[in-house]
This record gives structure tokens, C-alpha cells and sequence, in this order.
């Protein structure tokens, strides 16, 4: 009686808790056993005409398997598992193979040709408990690279030795979500290219595959276009503060070769102002006063939807940030548009007295004239939520929304039979909690209080209040950090490792490895989500990127023992 | 006519209390005037009337003078350094600061003047730059007074080009701190921070004149301190053998600290956050992680020290006069929070005690601080407690004892009823780790217990003398920020501490009454010297806000 409960017991435990893996595969086998890398580890391929990006994430973990130096998250650090390191059988080589037939292509290609809903993610990876040989096998190079990625992040370092201790290990793994992303705003406070390169790299080591760059808005126009070089020219902050038509090319490169795509988004019509800095003629309430009449936050400025000229702006504008841009999807943002701007706005009045128009048809028009850049480009076009739900604009089938304002919305948007990405601000948004940022609101709060912790974000259901029906629409999900009161100064201790939580809803989605609901009441728990968690931080760190302490040391090293009922 | 007198009554005092933009804290009592100034090629600071002036005097110098050639601080202001380029290519030119003492003040060193008891430091300056380019004058009746004015002195310039400027001369600025204690407090327990850390919240500190850092050195998580005679807590308590504080280490804090003007309070927490204690004397803890916690103590892991030993006692007090060797300060804190009751209430060597001598926790604890103070006081210590100790606990304490308010600015009033001298360290308004949701596991949906956020507007709006007598009012010290650090490592810790940190050292170094609204420009500017000198702070407002002062209030 006493061992069937015992037996149950280790049949119950979702994963070996001493399995650092983020996010959690979604088909895991694992044993007991210690095993380590020889010191003569290599990584092969086992086909020919390997594309120089997946050898460039080859080298770049070989690289990490040198220089890394987190040891395990446990009393006593790696010298606790110094006697199992020593006995382990050593691996000498992991072997990457594709699927018999199938093309061999970059993985960048893999990303920025191939539509979101029809990439290849998944891989299987086996580490054996007594061999030598490790295998990599996937459909794609893009799967190779998540597996890759998998294999990155997964080893302890202890005395010259990396070692895990759960082989047999057999991984079977792929997304739940096709879209997993992060949308950064690079315009209230600018970010170096450095900045964002370093944040491509901590999200491919989650498996995160979306960079959604919101990065142009009222405040700032840091993105250089051929087209119109004056908006950054004078709308960005300096000439230091530009992103060049090089910088993007060179990001979406360094993204796409990680596996991940870049989604521009240019906000329009609302959060424009900066592009009145070099052309007043297309913005209506230019930094009028008071802001709070005109804008959600300030300056306030619209573009002048009514107007052709400024239709036409808009379109060529897009069209020359599309040049610029590999992949196959683009957003026209499109959130809080103001009515009284457009309203007390002369020349919009007349515009649309002469179209004879009203302000919402105005808004219809310009939002299927800018979708229909992005389309005849092959360009999935993104949106936000409020121009559907509240401006009730026509858009594209095969538009993309983005639930930003309320994770209630998205029933909604589902009723309407669009696809879209969760960011919903009551669970996702990075920048809520720290109090308010205008002046002269001397006790004011955050809009979206508050702060958002990994627990909340990662409680989160992908399929809450929808129907079995509506769920396909759900293409994933994204945290945004809005930058009004961050930058480079506190832009990897806003994200990480709270970003890391969004990676694994979207990537492991309802069920762990072995069928149990992801969600559930221990799911934040020490020993559960919180120990696997407390390693990515500490392996970040380990790798230059500044995540904040989620727990006294004393508790990462304790898996469990700081549980609110422990 | 009543309404116009006040009105003119007020812009007389605005226009005698016009900011220089970049001072930070803003001086007590500043003159300024419409000129560009430039600072001369050859600009140089000069230790005039000073006689046998210490080294850290002639360091602080030489710093100052790096300021003026690295900080490359621009004006914000849309166009930033530009806008000033042609007033500025006219002015005339500074080629010199000089420094003197008062009459018959003796130059001891900025660190001898500065780890003072705390009302006894002499921190005022007089300082003046005059518009024409004839030599700038800066005196003060301490070194610790120069250092001070140095440090103002480093703040007045901006950048244009290559030129080194302002554009509010003359300037003359009589100062000094409203309130003698003006603290930060670092917890380095329950995240180790290491020592380059340390030292560069010290710099920042000094930046804007705080007095004393005030270091919760250990906890019940760790036990990093090195202390000669007691190595084997730090052996068996520290994080790893990494992360320690050697007793190298701390003098070397303690002299860095020194030469800054700041003066370091440390903190053994007794007898309660002692849990760590028991990985190399068990003898001393009662309930060592007892679990559940939470039945125990305010956070994991639970475990105090037993106060009915005579044992630990002593322990406790040769520990605490071994540290106080390490530290020059005047003062020490015995900590006193949280201490839980149910855990000697369930601890058989404690009840066996108590029931031997027929005393209650509370006497134990009195007579147990009786000792662990007595020592104290002999070792030439004041001691410094948390409220609870004044409050909650009734402990019979000497009359110097300094209290931390910290539970709630409600509570000051408490304190300052029972005659202590006192410290604002109030969780609702100076807490910098609130906020950031709960870290315990399992609770998905927890808060910071001290929810929410204090941004810097709460800190700076804090009212240092409310609901207190006039004689109440002079009990109060100053105040401080605190970072408590179960949610913060090296990773954050300028994010998280600054520009918020400052709005304290102002507010306790100018007093209150300043508008926060107005003052809003001067913290971006300071914030934005202070990336400049490498220490990562938080942004208030998009840039675009930082360069049109008044451009982002509410009613803009």
C-alpha cells in the first residue's frame, strides 16, 4: 500500500524539478541520470549545405558552453552534484539532422517568407543516459534552431563541467502558439541598436519569435525611411537617436537569423505628432493644449485622415518602411484615436465637408487604404483593438488584432471571426505599477496598477471565455513594454525575466509534458513554475543580461521553501 | 488688495529662490543672475587658506575637477546644447574656484568631520561666482562644509560643444542642511550586492549631499559580514565565500563612505531576522525555519535569537561590540523589527527559561537589550532601533536612542511622544522596493505588502514635522529611502534607487515646501547627470517631456 502511493506520487510529479527548462517542452521524457559534455563536444550536421545562420548558432553555443557559468540553483551550488558530475558519462557529440525531402533553407528564410500560422517549430532532441551521441531532428532549420536553443539553455556549469541530470532525456517538442512576441516602443525613450540586439538574444533563448517594433510614436520619430528622411531628421531626438534604414536592415537580419520575425508597427492615425515636426500640413491638433482633450497622453497630433494628401503620405510612408522589411507580416497600430482632434481640426472639417464625409467613414477609408499597402506588399496586416470594436473600421480577413486594452476584449474580437494576439494590459503590460509620469499629478497612479508580476502574467488563458470554435483564431500573444518611464537604463530589469513568462504560455500553451494542466494552484509554486523561472533569471544574468532578483537567493536555492504556505 | 500683497510676497520669494536648473538638492538660500559664464581652458580649483589640508580633501578636488571635464551634461532643453552656443561664445570666462576655511577652523579630514554625532557636523558653505571672471570664492567652517559646496559646485555646469557653462551667473548660494541625518538604506542580505556596488550608490549618495548610509548588513537569509571573532556565521551564513564583506572590505566602504561626507550606520538586526545564525550556532536560534513560516515569522526563513539565554546574550552582545570595531560611526543599529512571538512561544529552551524565572517575553526582551545596549554603550555607541522596540515592546531604552520610523508615518508621532529622537523611514511614503508584486511562491495573485509603487513625487511631498509639537519637531533627525532587497540585486540597483532616492535627500537637506510640481525639471537634470557619471537611473517622462518642462502636466 505504501509503495503504490509512493509510485503514484513520482507519477504525479510533472517534470524533475531539477530540469531547468523554459519554456517547458510540451512532450518530455527524463531519467536520473548525471550526464556531462566531453571535453572534446562537438555539434555536427548531418547534411550538407548548412545555411550559415544555423552554423552561426551552432558556434554561438559551442560559445556559451565555454564562457557560461551558472551552476545549479541548490544548496551548496554544483559542488552538491560534484560526485555524480564525476561518475556521469560524458556525450561527445550532438548530431543535427532534417526530415527526409525536405528543402534546406536558412533559418532566417524559414522566418520572413513563411506566413506565421505555417512555420515549422517543432524538434526532437535525445540526450541518452549511457551513450555518447545526442540527436537533433526537426522539419526545418527553424525547428533545429529551437531545438538548438533547448540544448543552449539547459546545461549546469560546475568545475570545467557541463553536466544536466535527467538523462535518458527525450524531447518532443513544439509550439502551442505560432505567434510569441514581445512589442517594444522605442519612441517615448530611445533605445541603441545594441539595446535591442541584446534583447533578440535573451528572447531566442526562450523561444520567444516576434519582435513587434512600435517605433515611431507622437513623442519621437526615430525610424529613417528613403522616402521621407525629414521625419527622422527632425522628429527624432537627436541625430544620434535615429534608427537608419541600415540599423533596421541590420536588426531584422540578427531577429530573422534567431528565429524570430520583425512586426513593424507605424501607429496610425493617432500617435503622430512627430511627424509634424517636418510636416505640420499632415497633422491635425498638433501639440495642442490641453493634451488631456486631445491625446491620452502628450503631445497630441493625428494624422489628417480626411485629407488625400495626407492619405497618400501615409501610404507611400508605409510603403517605404516595407522596403526596408523582410517578412510577412506589418501593423498599422491604430489604438486611441481621439475625436476632438479631428473635430475642432479646420482643415479636417473641411476635407470632409468637401468629401462629404463623416469622420468615421474618414477613419474606414484611411485604415483599408494603409491595409492595402501591406497587402499588395504580401504583408499580414496587424491592428489594434479599439479600431474594431470601437471605430468598427473595415479591415482585411486575414487581419491580425492585437487585444491590447482588456483581456475580456478578446471575446469580441472572436465573435467577429478575426484572428489576433493577447496583450492585454491587465495582464501583460510591463510598464504598469510605477506611479504616474506627468507632471503636476503629484499622487497619481499608473493607468493599468498595478505592476504586472511573472505569476500574473503567467496565470494567464490563451482560451479563456472562448468557444472551442474561437480558438483557432488565437494566433498567441505578446508583453509590450511601453517606454514612457523606462530606456537603456532599466530595459532588461523592466522585461526580464517577467518576459520569460509570456514565452512559456505561448510555447507550452494549457498542458505540461505529461498532460497536466499548466494553470492550476501550485503552477506558480517553488517547486514548479517559480524554480524553473528563478534559473532563467540566474542564467541570464550569467550571460549580461540584467533581470531583477525574483526572490532572495536564500529561496531560489530552496525550490519551494518560500511558497506562501511552506 | 490682500490677494495682490500675497502674490507679490510670493514672486519675491520665488525670484530669491530662483533654481539654478541643476542643483540638487536645491540650496537653502541661492542668489542668481542672467549671465553666461564659461569655464576657462586652464580652469582650476585651488585649496586657498586651508591649512595642512587632508588627502581626501585634495581627492574630492580632483574628482570635482573630473566632473566639470566628463559630466558633458546638455541643457534640456529642445536643441539641448546648441541653444546656448551663441550666448555662451561671448562670455566671459572662470579660471578659478578657491577654497577656504573659516577662521580658527582646524582642516580635519572630510571623513573625521563627517562620521561626527550627527547633529555635530558642520556641513554649511557659503559659495559665490561672480559674473565678471574674476575667481570664484567657496567656504565653509568644515572640510566636510567645503565638500559639500564642491559638490554644488560640480552641479552648476552644462555643456555646449566643447565649452563648459552657465547661464545664471552670478551665483551665490549661503547653505546648509535643514536636517542633519539624510540617509539611504541597503539591504545586502537578502541579495548580495558587491563591493564596486556599494561604492557607487556611496558616489551617488554623496551627489546629493546624503550624510549617512545606513547598511542592513545581514538577515535572516544571509550572514555576509566577516566579523573577527565570529568568523564562522559569515563561514557558515554568507551566500558563498564570494560573497562576503571581509573586514577589508568594510574599511574600505567605511573610508570610501568617509571621503564623501557619509558616515556609516550599521545594522545587526536582533534579536529577531536572525535565522542564518543558527547554520553555525543552533544554540542561539529559536524555531530555525521552522515551517510554516508564515506561523513564525514576517518571511521566510523564520528563526530569532534566544533572548532568555544568557548564553545568547552574550553572544550577542561580544558579536555586536565586535562589529562595532569594524565601524567608526557614533552610532548602531540593533535592528528590534518584527519580532515574533509565537516562535518563542513554541520554543522549549525559551519557555523552560521563562518559566524558570518567571519573567514574560517582554521582560526577557527588555533585559536581553538591556545587555546587547549596555555593551553598546560601552563600546561608546548610540543606539539605534527600529519603532516597534519604542512602541509595541516598551523596553526601557536609554534617552539618546535613536528610533527608525518605518511601519507608518503614523507612527512618528508615537515615537516622538515617548522622547526619542527619530529617523522618517516610513514604509508608506520611502520604501523603494514596494510595489513589485509579492515574491513568496504559490500566490499568483499577491501584492507588495506595501503596495503600491512610492514614486518620488509621494517621497517628496512627505511632511517631516506633521501633527508634531513644536518640541516634538526637534526630535526629528531626518530621513531616509530604503531598499529592502528580496526583489533587487545588482541588477537593479540604480534603476530601482535613482532619481528616487533624491527625493528624500532634498527634502531633508532644503526642508519641505517646495513644489513638487516645479521641481520636476531640476530631477531630470540630475537624473540625467547622473547617467552621465555612469549610474543607471530610472527615466521620469519621455525625453520629449525632459525638454519642455511643464509640456507633460496634467493640465498642460
Amino acid at each position: 500500500m505504501v509503495i503504490v502511493v509512493f509510485l503514484c506520487l513520482l507519477i504525479l510529479a510533472p517534470f524533475p524539478s531539477s530540469l531547468g527548462l523554459w519554456p517547458i517542452p510540451r512532450g518530455l521524457s527524463a531519467g536520473t541520470a548525471t550526464v556531462k559534455l566531453s571535453s572534446s563536444f562537438d555539434i555536427h550536421v548531418a547534411f550538407n549545405n548548412v545555411p550559415a545562420d544555423l552554423d552561426d548558432a551552432i558556434h554561438r553555443i559551442k560559445t556559451h558552453l565555454k564562457t557560461d557559468t551558472f551552476e545549479r540553483l541548490v544548496v551548496g551550488r554544483g559542488s552538491a552534484d560534484a560526485n555524480s558530475v564525476h561518475r556521469a558519462f560524458s556525450i561527445k557529440d550532438l548530431t543535427l539532422s532534417l526530415t527526409q525531402n525536405v528543402t534546406i533553407r536558412p533559418v532566417a528564410v524559414e522566418v520572413n517568407t513563411v506566413g506565421i500560422e505555417d512555420r515549422d517549430e517543432s524538434y526532437i532532441l535525445t540526450i541518452p543516459a549511457k551513450g555518447t551521441q545526442a540527436t537533433l531532428v526537426a522539419n526545418s532549420t527553424l525547428g533545429l534552431f529551437r531545438g538548438l536553443s533547448t540544448f543552449d539553455f539547459m546545461w549546469y556549469h560546475f568545475d570545467g563541467e557541463k553536466y544536466i541530470l535527467n538523462a535518458p532525456l527525450r524531447i518532443t517538442d513544439s509550439p502551442a502558439f505560432p505567434y510569441r512576441g514581445f512589442s517594444f516602443d522605442t519612441s517615448r525613450n530611445f533605445y541603441p541598436v545594441s539595446d535591442i540586439k541584446r534583447t533578440l538574444d535573451a528572447m531566442s533563448w526562450v523561444k520567444l519569435n516576434v519582435l513587434y517594433w512600435h517605433i515611431a510614436d507622437s513623442q519621437a520619430f526615430p525610424l529613417q525611411v528613403a522616402a521621407f528622411p525629414e521625419l527622422a531628421a527632425r522628429g527624432a531626438y537627436s541625430q544620434e537617436e535615429i534608427y537608419t534604414e541600415s540599423d533596421i536592415k541590420s536588426v531584422v537580419k540578427y531577429a530573422n537569423e534567431r528565429g524570430i520575425d520583425v512586426v513593424m508597427e507605424l501607429d496610425t492615425p493617432g500617435h503622430t505628432t512627430a511627424i509634424g515636426m517636418a510636416h505640420p500640413e499632415h497633422i491635425a491638433c498638433f501639440a495642442k493644449s490641453p493634451w488631456t482633450k486631445y491625446a491620452n497622453e502628450p503631445p497630441a497630433g493625428q494624422l489628417r485622415i480626411a485629407s488625400a494628401d495626407t492619405v497618400n503620405f501615409a501610404k507611400k510612408l508605409f510603403q517605404s518602411a516595407i522596403d526596408l522589411l523582410d517578412g510577412t507580416m506589418m501593423s498599422s497600430g491604430g489604438d486611441e484615436v481621439n475625436l476632438p482632434c479631428w473635430n475642432e481640426d479646420e482643415d479636417t472639417l473641411a476635407a470632409l465637408e468637401q468629401n462629404n464625409q463623416t469622420i468615421a467613414q474618414a477613419l474606414d477609408q484611411f485604415v483599408q487604404e494603409v491595409q492595402g499597402v501591406m497587402n499588395a506588399n504580401g504583408k499580414m496586416p496587424f491592428i489594434k483593438s479599439d479600431m474594431v470594436l470601437e471605430h468598427n473600421v473595415t479591415v482585411l480577413n486575414n487581419t491580425g488584432v492585437v487585444v491590447w486594452k482588456s483581456s475580456l476584449d478578446a471575446v469580441s474580437v472572436a465573435q467577429r471571426g478575426l484572428r489576433f494576439i493577447h496583450q492585454p494590459s491587465n495582464y501583460f503590460y510591463l510598464d504598469c505599477g510605477a506611479g504616474d509620469w506627468v507632471g503636476n499629478n503629484v499622487l497619481g497612479n499608473s493607468w493599468c496598477d498595478p505592476f504586472k508580476t511573472w505569476q500574473r502574467a503567467y496565470s494567464f488563458d490563451p482560451y479563456a471565455n472562448l468557444t472551442t470554435d474561437q480558438q483557432h483564431l488565437v494566433l498567441g500573444g505578446q508583453m509590450p513594454i511601453w517606454s514612457e518611464q523606462s530606456s537603456s537604463e532599466n530595459l532588461d530589469q523592466i522585461v526580464w525575466p517577467r518576459l520569460a513568462a509570456g514565452a512559456e504560455v505561448f510555447w507550452t500553451g494549457a498542458t505540461l509534458p505529461d498532460g497536466n494542466p499548466r494553470l492550476g494552484v501550485n503552477a506558480t509554486s517553488g517547486v514548479n513554475a517559480f524554480a524553473r523561472l528563478n534559473e532563467v533569471r540566474y542564467r541570464l544574468v550569467d550571460r549580461g543580461v540584467k533581470a531583477i532578483a525574483l526572490q532572495p537567493k536564500w529561496c531560489a536555492l530552496r525550490p519551494g521553501l518560500c511558497d506562501v504556505d511552506s | 488688495m490682500a490677494r495682490k500683497s500675497a502674490f507679490l510676497l510670493l514672486s519675491a520669494l520665488l525670484s530669491v529662490l530662483a533654481p539654478v536648473d541643476a542643483l540638487w538638492p536645491q540650496p537653502r538660500s541661492i542668489t542668481t543672475g542672467s549671465s553666461a559664464l564659461r569655464l576657462s581652458g586652464g580652469f582650476d580649483i585651488v585649496i586657498g587658506s586651508v591649512r595642512n589640508p587632508p588627502s581626501d580633501l585634495h581627492q574630492a578636488v580632483d574628482r570635482t575637477s573630473g566632473f566639470l571635464k566628463n559630466d558633458k551634461l546638455e541643457r534640456l532643453v529642445v536643441g539641448r546644447g546648441d541653444v546656448d552656443r551663441a550666448a555662451v561664445a561671448k562670455a566671459k570666462t572662470l579660471s578659478r574656484l578657491t577654497l577656504s576655511l573659516g577662521k580658527g577652523a582646524t582642516a580635519r579630514s572630510i571623513a573625521a568631520e563627517a562620521q561626527k554625532a550627527v547633529e555635530e557636523r558642520d556641513e554649511g558653505y557659503v559659495l559665490d561666482v561672480p559674473a565678471d571672471g574674476s575667481g570664484a570664492t567657496l567656504t565653509a567652517n568644515s572640510t566636510l562644509g567645503l565638500f559639500r559646496g564642491l559638490t554644488t559646485f560640480s552641479q552648476l555646469w552644462y555643456q555646449s560643444g566643447s565649452t563648459t557653462y552657465t547661464i545664471e551667473a552670478p551665483i551665490h548660494i549661503e547653505d546648509s542642511p535643514a536636517f542633519p541625518y539624510r540617509g539611504y538604506m541597503l539591504d545586502t542580505a537578502r541579495n548580495f550586492f558587491p563591493v564596486s556596488d556599494i561604492k557607487r550608490a556611496i558616489d551617488a549618495m554623496s551627489w546629493v549631499k546624503i550624510n549617512q548610509f545606513h547598511w542592513h548588513i545581514v538577515d535572516s537569509q544571509s550572514f555576509p559580514l566577516q566579523v573577527p571573532g565570529f568568523l564562522e556565521l559569515s563561514q557558515k551564513g554568507a551566500y558563498s565565500s564570494s560573497m562576503v564583506y571581509t573586514p577589508q572590505d568594510v574599511k574600505d566602504i567605511v573610508s570610501y563612505a568617509g571621503a564623501r561626507g557619509i558616515d556609516v550606520l550599521v545594522e545587526i538586526d536582533t534579536p529577531g531576522h536572525t535565522s542564518v545564525i543558527s547554520k553555525s550556532h543552533p544554540e542561539h536560534i529559536a524555531c530555525a525555519e521552522a515551517t510554516p513560516w508564515a506561523s513564525f515569522a514576517n518571511e521566510p526563513p523564520a528563526g530569532q535569537l534566544r533572548l532568555t539565554s544568557d548564553a545568547t546574550a552574550k553572544f550577542t552582545s561580544d558579536l555586536l561590540v565586535a562589529v562595532s570595531k569594524l565601524f567608526p560611526s557614533t552610532m548602531l543599529s540593533t535592528g528590534g523589527d518584527e519580532i515574533n512571538a509565537s516562535c518563542y512561544a513554541q520554543d522549549a529552551e525559551t519557555q523552560a527559561a521563562l518559566n524558570a524565572t518567571g519573567q514574560t517575553f517582554l521582560q526577557a526582551l527588555n533585559s536581553f537589550t538591556q545587555k546587547t545596549h549596555g555593551a553598546l554603550k560601552k563600546a561608546g555607541k548610540t543606539p539605534v532601533v527600529w519603532e516597534e522596540m519604542v512602541l509595541d515592546f516598551n523596553v526601557t531604552l536609554s534617552p539618546e536612542t535613536i528610533a527608525l520610523v518605518w511601519i507608518s508615518s503614523q507612527n512618528v508621532k508615537g515615537v516622538a511622544q515617548k522622547g526619542h529622537k527619530l529617523v522618517h523611514a516610513a514604509s508608506d511614503f520611502f520604501y523603494l522596493d514596494c510595489g513589485g508584486g509579492g515574491w513568496v511562491g504559490a500566490n499568483p495573485n499577491g501584492n507588495s505588502w506595501c503596495d503600491p509603487f512610492k514614486t518620488w513625487q509621494k517621497a517628496y511631498t512627505f511632511d517631516p514635522v506633521a501633527n508634531l509639537t513644536v518640541d516634538e519637531a526637534k526630535l526629528v533627525l531626518g530621513g531616509q529611502h530604503l531598499l529592502w532587497t528580496e526583489q533587487s540585486g545588482p541588477s537593479n540597483l540604480d534603476p530601482i534607487s535613482w532619481p528616487r532616492a533624491a527625493s528624500s535627500a532634498e527634502l531633508f537637506w532644503t526642508g519641505p515646501g517646495l513644489n513638487v510640481t516645479s521641481v520636476l525639471p531640476r530631477l531630470h537634470d540630475l537624473s540625467f547627470r547622473f547617467q552621465q557619471r555612469g549610474v543607471h537611473t530610472i527615466p521620469l517622462q519621455p525625453l520629449w517631456c525632459a525638454l519642455r518642462p511643464g509640456a507633460c502636466d496634467l493640465t498642460a
